[in-house]
Formats: C-alpha cells, sequence, structure tokens
C-alpha cells in the first residue's frame, strides 16, 4: 500500500513539476493521470504495484469532492438570480451530448 | 462555539459521517434523488446555515478531504490502463464517440449561455460540466471561473443524466448498451457511469472509460475554446 501511494504520490508531483517548469494550460493532476497510464502502458510500472491505492482512492472518490460541492452555498444568489439560463444550457447541452456520443457508436460500432 | 466548528477536525468529521450516512440511506430506498453526495451536500449546508457556521470554517477541515482529489485524478490513469484491453476492438469509434460527444457539449453549453447573456465567470464555470467533478474543477482554476460553482452544476449533471440519460436515449431510438454507456459516461462523468453499470457490465467500462478520455480532452480544449468565443463575442 504505501508503495502504492508513493507512486501516485509521485506521478502526481511529476505532473505538478512538469506544468510549473513549463508553464502548461493543464492541471497537473491531469498530466499525472497521462503519465501513469503511459508508464503502466509501457511497462516501466507494474499494475500490483498501484492498484492497491488507486482502488481505494476511486472507491472514494466522491467523498473528495464533497466539500467543493458544500461551498456553492457560498453563491446560492448567483445561481438563483440566473437559474433558468443556466438550467437550459444544462439541460439542453446534456441531451445533445448523450445523443451525438451514443448514435456514433450505434451507428459505427461492432 | 464558534471556534470550537474552526478545528478542522470538525470539517472532516461532519464530511465523512453525512457521507457515510447518505450512503447508507441509499442503501435503504434506492430512490434517485437519494445520490448520497447530493443527500451528503444538502445535509451538511444544511447543518451549517442552522448552526450559522461559515463555509470558510467548515472548510478548514474540508480541504483535508478535497485534497485527495488531485492523488484520484492520478488513480483514473491506472483505472483507464486497466480497462483498456476491453475496448480495443472499438478503440476508433470510441474515441471518436467520446472526442464529437464531448467537444459538442462544451459548444453547446458555451454558445446557449451567451445567447442568454450570463456573466462570464458563470460561462467560464460552467464549460467543462460534463467531466468528472475533480477534472472538472482544475479546468475552472484555469479559466478563471469559480469551483465550487462547477462542483454544485457537475454533479447535478450527473445526476440529470443517471435519472434520465437511459431513458432519453432509448426514446431516441438508442439500441446497443455500449452507446448508452459511452453516452453517459461522456456526459454525465461517474455519477451517470454508475448507471451505466445497471444498464450491463460492459456498458459501466465504456462509460468509465469515456468519463477518462472526455476529462483529457475537455481539459485540453475548454480553455482555448473561450478564449476564442469570448474574442469573437467582445
Amino acid at each position: 500500500m504505501l508503495k502504492a501511494l508513493a507512486y501516485i504520490f509521485g506521478f502526481l508531483l511529476l505532473g505538478e513539476l512538469i506544468t510549473y517548469f513549463f508553464e502548461l494550460p493543464i492541471a497537473g493532476n491531469i498530466l499525472g493521470m497521462f503519465l501513469i497510464f503511459l508508464a503502466l502502458r509501457l511497462k516501466i510500472v507494474n499494475l500490483e504495484d498501484v492498484k492497491p491505492a488507486s482502488d481505494k482512492l476511486i472507491k472514494y472518490l466522491v467523498l473528495f469532492f464533497i466539500p467543493y460541492g458544500v461551498g456553492l452555498m457560498v453563491y446560492f444568489k448567483i445561481i438563483a438570480d440566473y437559474w433558468l439560463p443556466i438550467s437550459i444550457a444544462v439541460i439542453a447541452s446534456t441531451i445533445i451530448t448523450l445523443y451525438v456520443s451514443a448514435i456514433i457508436i450505434e451507428k459505427f460500432g461492432k | 462555539m464558534q471556534d470550537f466548528f474552526q478545528l478542522p477536525v470538525f470539517g472532516v468529521f461532519i464530511s465523512i459521517v453525512a457521507f457515510a450516512g447518505a450512503r447508507e440511506l441509499r442503501k435503504k430506498y434506492n430512490y434517485i434523488l437519494l445520490n448520497p453526495v447530493l443527500v451528503a451536500i444538502v445535509s451538511i449546508i444544511s447543518f451549517l446555515l442552522i448552526f450559522n457556521i461559515a463555509f470558510e470554517d467548515y472548510n478548514r477541515g474540508g480541504k483535508f478531504i478535497s485534497f485527495f482529489l488531485g492523488p484520484s485524478v492520478v488513480a483514473l490513469g491506472v483505472f483507464f490502463y486497466e480497462k483498456y484491453e476491453e475496448v480495443k476492438q472499438n478503440l476508433k469509434v470510441f474515441l471518436l464517440s467520446v472526442a464529437a460527444g464531448g467537444v459538442t457539449g462544451i459548444l453547446m453549453v458555451i454558445i446557449f449561455l451567451l445567447l442568454f447573456k450570463v456573466p462570464d465567470f458563470i460561462i467560464e464555470s460552467l464549460a467543462a460540466k460534463s467531466v468528472t467533478t475533480p477534472i472538472a474543477i482544475e479546468i475552472t482554476k484555469l479559466t478563471g471561473g469559480i469551483p465550487e460553482i462547477t462542483a454544485g452544476i457537475v454533479i447535478a449533471v450527473g445526476i440529470f443524466g443517471n435519472a434520465f440519460g437511459p431513458f432519453i436515449l432509448k426514446k431516441l431510438g438508442i439500441k446497443s448498451k455500449v452507446a448508452i454507456g459511452t453516452a453517459l459516461g461522456t456526459a454525465a462523468h461517474g455519477i451517470g457511469t454508475a448507471r451505466a453499470f445497471e444498464e450491463s457490465k460492459l456498458a459501466g467500462v465504456y462509460s468509465g472509460l469515456a468519463m477518462c478520455v472526455n476529462g483529457i480532452i475537455t481539459a485540453l480544449i475548454t480553455p482555448y475554446l473561450l478564449q476564442l468565443f469570448f474574442g469573437l463575442f467582445s
């Protein structure tokens, strides 16, 4: 477990380091996600060495974003002022996304 | 008493208890609006309002919890590697589907909000609304929006996709479970993926992968799309 955590945090740090030095317009953790995938594909890292930590983190992923959700309370008034345009834009674009993704697989997928 | 609520352990404790309680509730009653994240957030907000505790005080502990979003995004890379084999034979169509759906979604939400003339910071906060919360939060930090608004809307989108996604898609004539899974992961991230697993195991895997791929695509292009549109309309 400790080794797995060290790998996860190591790749996170690597991602942060690269975005910091090259001033990339992408978050360090997203770069870290890409790099660990690459390292696994190229067999630089073994799946068993990272799986214990990654499984646990994904299992509790939703817990980790609860504080941000609670933070919404500070912005209640703004959301309330624009609830109608926000709702229409969000629902309509979500339905369009669902349909565009699904129809491509439906028509061309195996 | 207010001093007491400023202790970080308060924010950590109430977050864990609210989440654990919400999960128990879901086990007992399988009703869509009893989504554990939604219930946990609403109960914590209610508690803070009733006892007149500022969000900043709660977040002294809360940020210890949200810190783990960083390593969790890295963990998604491991998940992606594990499931990658299962979509290999469909890979090109799968990537095309996620990219097309993801980009259309970002374009549509920006265009709608511009037409409704909402303030720029709301558009910046909502552009990444389809991707998993930790990634959406990072994108919003880069685009200059408000991460808390992003988190709230992203969770709402997930619940919408979870509750109505398969129904809407079937009404629109979609039959393939893999298509439904990919669409749910692209449009409604992890909460949508939970529903995809109820459709079938394979639909769930496609959904989880679509969530990761759309996260990367959205992270890469959202800042540029926003710049482009704000450039055109200002």
